[in-house]
């Protein structure tokens, strides 16, 4: 084996032609990285707010709350099976809508939805959150709270110029208000970007009194789903679909998660031929540079293996150093936060960059193949230099 | 040997290092292409949507319906030529043949007057205005669908439940590259009678509006949203173009992260062509030095490097652009079309791909500026002495 250290010491000796080619391969991994941080991100919130023993029932052919709809009676009969846990507050029905408003800083055109979800007075325990300000709302009032994510990011859709924050409100219809009482978190969950208020308020403003979008239920253990399930799904007067809550909300965010980290790992792909054509020129320079050093080393008794693994360590390396450079660089990407529109719910999605270590070990993976790929063909040429001809040049 | 041959056949010393440059160069430039063709076809749809047609919804939420008798007040404000009304069907294929489709159900009488942009054969629309079941699905749809005119077909959709029959009474074309070419077209009556859209009866989803003058169209806007001030339910009015541009801003956030990734491969670009650039200079710092000692000025020094830089860089970025007209405009962009998902036109349109090469040369003469100045102010001593 050639020593470790004539490799580094190589990479030393042409300081900028490493450089150049590291940080080409650190572009790539610094795409790579990010869209998998992306990923990360968006199934961490999707988490944040998902147990494992919730359910969620909707109407059978809807994908998502906002077109689903069935019955207030239709309550009674979710609740009756025998898995449903315990106590009180365990089946909650929701009323889904989503309001147009307009980005508080933004011209008139910029227009996005939030969504304004109605629960009962059991619904602010059966969902994990926190109040971060402000007070709970009073049940059977006008009163709503906002999810953190939104505070104060739009204006009121009534059109009076107002944010949407504490003591403003939204007005769902004219002079039907929602007057803002305070602020929750939910762990980062998609619900920091929702309007929470009463069930039968915002049904009544809406006019859509005794109609439900969807119900949650709390069974007693997760095990209990499929029976749960299937008696529900048989039973053709009810004609519901359930569906795990963690299942849910992975599907209403699948579509924006997996286009954008879909979109970065193509790009990545594309990107990593380009950075493999350099990371291949530069070790094929060096090997035209170095064939008296191989040959020298030949002579000194290095087999041709020895020349072979010897130059992939240094291309490996190369590419090492590269990721190490990349991932320093992504880190930076964990304190951004953007908003984009959630094409299959219509509301807005808070996407946050989450690290973790399969996403280096990913990162760190394919530098190494990049560096074996664009590597080994100046190798097998390092190992084929002739040590007669070589130092005789 | 003139001073040209020796730049060319320099260029061409270490072959194999300055094609795979090239080849380099190529394929960051069709990378840079690519990621800019889905800007500009993003951005470009709504730029292209209609500035002298109106939309108008309800303002609170795009869920949300009309009363019925909305579009005889509309079809009477001043500088309103036409309008017509549609509702959201949530039309889904039961056999998955297609991820998504729209499904519009229409005023049967004013629909195609007014979106001029779908092109109907006038005995088919005659035919479908008769038949109430009958629907007009857009070309690529109706190939996806596997079905044709005068055939039955199934859907179901989302919101309103169990199997809706329809009978296929035409197929309809394209008039703009933007029009969507994956919507179905049903009557509104029929939805509007059907029992399962009791609660939505005598409502409307959204108007669509045609005004006289398109320099107008936010003080039209503004008349029609006045008329309904004082109702129940209040409209948003906005030139369709304004609602296309507002829904792009809402991805604003990733067409700048794209933007930003299409600056990272120029970035790429550099570091490859800087690096050939000083390898092939260090390796000749002698013969620079000998150039130097025979006569040759520093500045035939420089004009040698930085001229071969621009070369590479210009016949990669030429590779680059035939790639891009190659793969994404006569391949890729195609069949993306045909596919009938997110974009309904993809095509790098000429002044990108100028852009490209206008790029690749500022490139080159970015990557060769360095090594060429620091090579002509080389002493001829030093030069000479210089051994790698």
């Amino acid at each position: 084996m050639v020593p470790l250290r004539y490799n580094i010491r190589s990479l030393f000796v042409r300081k900028v032609t490493t450089f150049a080619t590291a940080l080409g391969i650190a572009m790539v991994v610094f795409v790579l990285a990010g869209a998998l941080m992306l990923n990360e991100g968006v199934n961490r919130a999707v988490q944040a707010s998902a147990r494992p023993d919730n359910v969620i029932v909707l109407r059978k052919g809807s994908d998502n709350e906002l077109s689903s709809g069935f019955p207030q009676s239709n309550l009674a009969i979710l609740t009756s099976p025998s898995q449903v846990a315990k106590g009180a507050g365990s089946v909650i029905g929701e009323i889904v809508v989503v309001v147009t408003a307009q980005r508080n800083g933004g011209d008139e055109g910029a227009i996005s939805n939030i969504t304004i979800r109605g629960m009962p007075e059991a619904g602010k325990t059966f969902h994990d959150v926190k109040l971060v300000s402000g007070a709970w709302p009073k049940p059977g009032t006008d009163e709503a709270i906002i999810g953190r994510a939104i505070d104060g990011r739009f204006l009121d859709p009534s059109g009076s110029g107002k944010p949407i924050e504490t003591g403003n409100s939204i007005d769902l219809k004219r002079n039907r208000p929602l007057r803002i009482v305070g602020v929750f978190e939910a762990s980062g969950s998609t619900y920091e970007a929702e309007v929470w208020g009463d069930v039968d308020v915002i049904r009544k403003h809406l006019g859509r009194e005794g109609i439900l979008s969807s119900a949650r239920v709390r069974l007693s253990s997760p095990a209990d789903y499929d029976a749960y399930k299937d008696i529900l799904e048989r039973d053709p007067q009810l004609s519901v679909k359930v569906s795990r809550e963690a299942d849910y909300l992975s599907s209403q965010s699948e579509g924006v998660a997996g286009l954008l980290s879909g979109l970065g790992i193509v790009i990545a792909i594309l990107f990593s031929l380009a950075a493999m054509i350099g990371a291949a020129i530069t070790m094929n320079a060096a090997v035209a540079n170095r064939s008296r050093e191989i040959g020298t080393l030949r002579a000194l008794g290095f087999g041709k293996l020895a020349i072979l693994t010897s130059f992939l360590f240094e291309a490996i390396l190369l590419s090492v150093l590269g990721a190490v450079i990349g991932c320093v660089l992504v880190m930076v990407l964990t304190q951004f936060r953007f908003a984009v529109m959630n094409f299959q719910t219509f509301s807005e999605i808070v996407i946050t960059f989450a690290a973790s270590p399969a996403v280096f070990i990913v990162a760190l993976i394919a530098s190494i193949g990049m560096g074996l790929i664009g590597g080994l063909a100046p190798a097998i040429r390092a190992a084929r230099v002739s040590p007669i001809e070589a130092m005789r040049s | 040997m003139n001073l040209a041959t020796y730049a060319r056949r320099n260029m061409f010393r270490r072959r194999g290092r300055t094609i795979w440059t090239m080849i380099a160069i190529a394929l960051t430039v069709l990378i840079f292409c690519l990621i800019r063709t889905v800007l500009v076809s993003w951005e470009g749809s709504a730029e292209d949507a209609a500035q002298d047609r109106l939309a108008s919804r309800h303002k609170v939420s795009f869920t949300m319906n009309l009363p019925l008798k909305y579009i005889t007040d509309v079809r009477a404000v001043d500088g309103v030529v036409g309008a017509t009304y549609a509702n959201w069907f949530g039309a889904k294929d039961p056999l998955k043949r297609v991820p998504f489709m729209a499904g519009l159900a229409v005023d049967k009488d004013s629909f195609f007057e007014v979106s001029k942009e779908f092109s109907v054969d006038p005995a088919q629309l005659a035919d479908w205005k008769a038949t109430k079941n009958g629907v007009i699905l857009g070309d690529i749809l109706a190939e996806k669908l596997e079905t044709g005119v005068g055939k039955t077909l199934k859907i179901e959709s989302d919101i309103y439940p169990g199997d809706w029959e329809f009978k296929v009474a035409g197929i309809y074309t394209p008039n703009r590259k933007t029009a969507d070419r994956m919507t179905m077209v049903m009557h509104w009556d029929m939805l509007n009678d059907d029992p399962r859209n009791a609660w939505g009866k005598d409502r409307l989803g959204w108007m669509l509006v045609n005004i006289k003058d398109s320099t107008r169209s936010a003080e039209v806007s503004k008349a029609i949203d006045r008329k309904f001030d004082e109702m129940d339910d209040q409209t948003l009015t906005m030139s369709e173009r304004q609602f296309a541009l507002g829904f792009v801003g809402a991805l604003a956030a990733v067409l700048d992260a794209l933007g930003y990734v299409s600056v990272g491969i120029l970035l790429i670009m550099v570091l490859i062509l800087a690096n050939t650039v000083a390898m092939s200079v260090r390796e000749r710092t002698n013969e620079y030095g000998v150039l130097r000692a025979i006569g040759f000025t520093p500045r035939h020094v420089a004009t040698f490097i930085l001229g071969e830089s621009i070369l590479v860089a210009l016949a990669g970025g030429l590779l680059g652009v035939l790639l891009t007209f190659l793969l994404i405009n006569n391949l890729a962009g195609p069949a993306l079309v045909k596919q009938g998902g997110f974009f309904t036109f993809f095509h790098t349109p000429g002044w990108l791909m100028g852009l490209a090469l206008l790029i690749a040369l500022i490139v080159g003469v970015f990557a060769g500026l360095f090594p060429a100045l620091r090579a002509s102010r080389l002493r001829v001593t030093d030069a000479l002495r210089r051994v790698d």
